[in-house]
């Protein structure tokens, strides 16, 4: 159990910290606060997202353990019946033209509700990597007392579990026992070129018959092109159409992430503590873990690759893409000790160890469709770069972590907390003042890492 | 590490040494006086003196009396002002940084009958400025700075929430005058606490602490967390004063804040 409690340990203050990156990420995180929730971005994101919720708990518990748990539980109030937690809550006090794909596209409260969603608010129909179990054990163990205080293991936690529940069953489309994804988005990584081969399958929506928000305030260069907008589209309105129903709809794109996956793997032993705490048997979550994990190695596992990869269930076939999503499951606790190897040998090397930053590029910067300024087709992001420095810290490589670490707050401050980095120039990209790159520095700097000094 | 002072009708002890001894024995970095009116204050100069001689930190006085510099009353509202300026003068001999005072304490309230105060809001905003101008100048010339604080609605009628404080400061336009913030007022008046200490950075001079029952700080249900970062936020390196009425034995009680207020991020 060693390596479990080397993931799921409690955050010690540290010491020595520095002060103006930790007043500027707080100040970050309480300028973007509304109350209940945390906008990603003011401007580009004004509503409350499911993954991102989550890494700012994370970070947001160093600021308040009350906030942090209001995040998450203000996220899971909108939680389906179904167990799904949707991957935007839409903000009833924001315009409705301020974001698109607005409540208008995604109809929860009517074409959702013989899938369970809510009355109100409205919430997309689609979901996002399953980080919140970590998150919410990390947000316990940052202030046992006021959790306790709170009920807040004891009223989150069957959520959690019903949120897993529906992963496991529902989304289990390839039969294997994997959570399947039915929209780029879900992965939480929209463009990646992982996506491209199922995404040509798909007839895109015609243009002009929905108009993109995210082109106002970001840069198109910086953003999905219009084409692969249209495909997005209209997957996510044939799904609409079919009631959100994953056993009825027809799905134009469903693959197994095996990012998704490990985070999935990761919450479930999350769940196995919050139960233990709370003196329910948590065997079962024990239990999952271990089989997804063997699972994710048996279907994912690409050995000549040397990293994990997508797999497309229209022919149960491996997608020939690289990517950061292929390196996440290093997070696992019990992988096996040479893919553990290979993993950090992908790391270092030339596919992504990029020049400029120490953060892990989005996409394999030889790679043929490598694009150092297109979101997810190359830029390196914060919260991948935090998931694998915590991966590398459970599997005890320590220096291999420090290296990110450093890099990650170095690039935090000087980019004013970016959205992404150009791997190829070091340069901040996409929104600044962004919430999980604010959150995730403070956890960097606030988690006890002393020890991790080379 | 913010610094923490605790008013000295809290403390044990019949002289300012023998409080000053409990408070550092408590935790305590410094002690808030408080001054009475008909120049009270300004009758305790030998023994602040002497206390000050013997190494007693007492950087701030909140005032004590019944009537404030916006009292309805003319000759109650000069009164004020001369006790106020007395009190400036006073801190200032001592050494400390500062006085703080409301706009008026129990006067009247918009959300008791009989509802409408007797003079018009630009009455009243006429009188504060005066006020606060005539403090300021006289803060500035004596090298400290006059504090003013928000009261909740049923306590004052005027200044309730810190930007109704910093658009008066903002209007005298003097650095001698600030918001003296209280976390129990602003947890009535403020939408988000932490976010008013963020908007209102640059106006806030000192801080004085209560629970969200007034309490000694830990006996009610504040986000400690939240509000002491926003202050850690904005730099702010003044004290956190304790004002409040106690619960449980009073002396464990003034003992409990300081590990209180450094665990919750102070």
């Amino acid at each position: 159990m060693n390596s479990l409690e080397g993931l799921l340990d409690r955050p010690v203050p540290a010491a020595p910290v520095d002060l103006t990156l930790r007043r500027g990420a707080a100040r970050v995180l309480m300028d973007n606060w509304t109350g209940a929730s945390t906008v990603p971005s003011p401007a580009l994101y004004p509503h409350q997202w499911s993954w991102d919720s989550a890494f700012i708990a994370i970070g947001q518990r160093h600021l308040s353990a009350r906030r942090a748990q209001r995040e998450l539980e203000s996220l899971l109030a909108a939680q389906w019946s179904d167990g799904r937690i949707p991957h935007i809550v839409f903000n009833p006090a924001v315009a409705a033209d301020a974001y698109f794909p607005s409540p208008d596209f995604w109809q929860s409260s009517t074409a959702g509700r013989a899938a369970g969603a809510p009355p109100a608010p409205e919430t997309s129909g689609i979901v996002q990597p399953p980080v919140h179990a970590l998150a919410a054990w990390l947000v316990h163990v940052a202030d046992p007392a006021e959790s306790r205080r709170r009920g807040f293991l004891a009223r989150v936690q069957p959520r959690l579990a019903a949120w897993h529940e529906y992963l496991l069953s529902r989304r289990d489309l390839g039969g294997r026992g994997l959570a399947a994804l039915v929209h780029p988005w879900e992965p939480g990584m929209d463009n990646s070129p992982c996506w491209d081969r199922a995404l040509a399958r798909v007839e895109p929506a015609t243009a002009g018959t929905f108009r993109r928000a995210d082109l106002v305030h970001g840069h198109p260069a910086d953003r999905p092109t219009d084409l692969d907008y249209g495909r997005y589209v209209r997957l996510a309105a044939d799904y609409r159409e079919a009631g959100y129903d994953d056993r009825g709809a027809r799905h134009g794109f469903a693959v197994e992430d095996p990012s998704f996956n490990a985070l999935l793997i990761t919450s479930e032993l999350a769940l196995a503590a919050m139960s233990h705490e709370l003196g329910m048997p948590g065997e079962r979550y024990t239990e999952r873990a271990g089989r997804l994990t063997r699972t994710l190695v048996e279907r994912l596992w690409d050995a000549e690759a040397g990293l994990f990869r997508v797999r497309d269930l229209h022919d149960d076939t491996l997608v020939g893409e690289d990517s950061v999503s292929g390196l996440i499951p290093l997070l696992v606790p019990h992988l096996p000790e040479d893919v553990v190897r290979r993993l950090r040998a992908t790391l270092l090397g030339p596919r992504f160890h990029a020049p400029a930053t120490e953060l892990v590029p989005s996409y394999d910067l030889t790679g043929h469709a490598f694009d150092s300024h297109r979101y997810w087709r190359g830029p390196a992001w914060f919260n991948t770069a935090w998931l694998i420095h915590r991966g590398l810290r459970a599997h005890g490589l320590r220096q291999d972590a420090e290296r990110i670490r450093s890099g990650f707050l170095e690039q935090a401050t000087r980019s004013d907390f970016a959205e992404y980095i150009d791997p190829s120039t070091g340069e901040g990209r996409g929104a600044r003042r962004f919430s999980w790159t604010a959150a995730l520095a403070l956890d960097m700097l606030c988690a006890d890492h002393e020890e991790f000094r080379p | 590490m913010l610094k923490t002072a605790v008013q000295e009708q809290l403390l044990p002890g019949d002289t300012l040494q023998a409080k000053w001894d409990f408070a550092q024995q408590a935790g305590y970095d410094a002690i808030e006086l408080r001054g009475k009116g008909e120049f009270h204050f300004a009758s305790r100069l030998d023994e602040l003196r002497r206390a000050r001689k013997d190494g007693v930190v007492m950087p701030t006085v909140c005032v004590d009396m019944l009537h404030f510099l916006g009292a309805f009353d003319d000759d109650l509202r000069r009164d004020a002002v001369a006790q106020m300026k007395s009190q400036l003068t006073v801190i200032a001999e001592i050494g400390g940084v500062g006085a703080q005072t409301p706009a008026s304490y129990g006067m009247f309230s918009r959300r008791l009958p009989p509802f409408e105060p007797p003079r018009t809001e630009e009455e009243d905003r006429e009188v504060l400025l005066a006020g606060l101008t005539e403090l300021g100048e006289h803060a500035s010339k004596e090298g400290v700075t006059l504090f003013l604080e928000p009261l909740n609605r049923y306590e004052d009628h005027m200044v309730n929430r810190l930007e109704q404080a910093a658009d008066l400061i903002r209007a005298v336009g003097l650095p001698s005058v600030r918001i003296g913030i209280d976390s129990y007022h602003m947890n009535i008046e403020e939408t988000d606490p932490a976010a008013a200490i963020l908007a209102h950075a640059d106006v806030i001079g000192h801080a004085q602490v209560s629970d969200s029952n007034r309490f000694q700080p830990g006996a009610g249900h504040l986000d400690w967390h939240a509000w002491l970062g926003a202050l850690h936020t904005i730099g702010y390196d003044g004290h956190l004063a304790l004002e409040c009425r106690l619960t449980g034995d009073p002396l464990e009680a003034v003992r409990s804040v300081p590990g209180f207020l450094k665990r919750s991020g102070a």
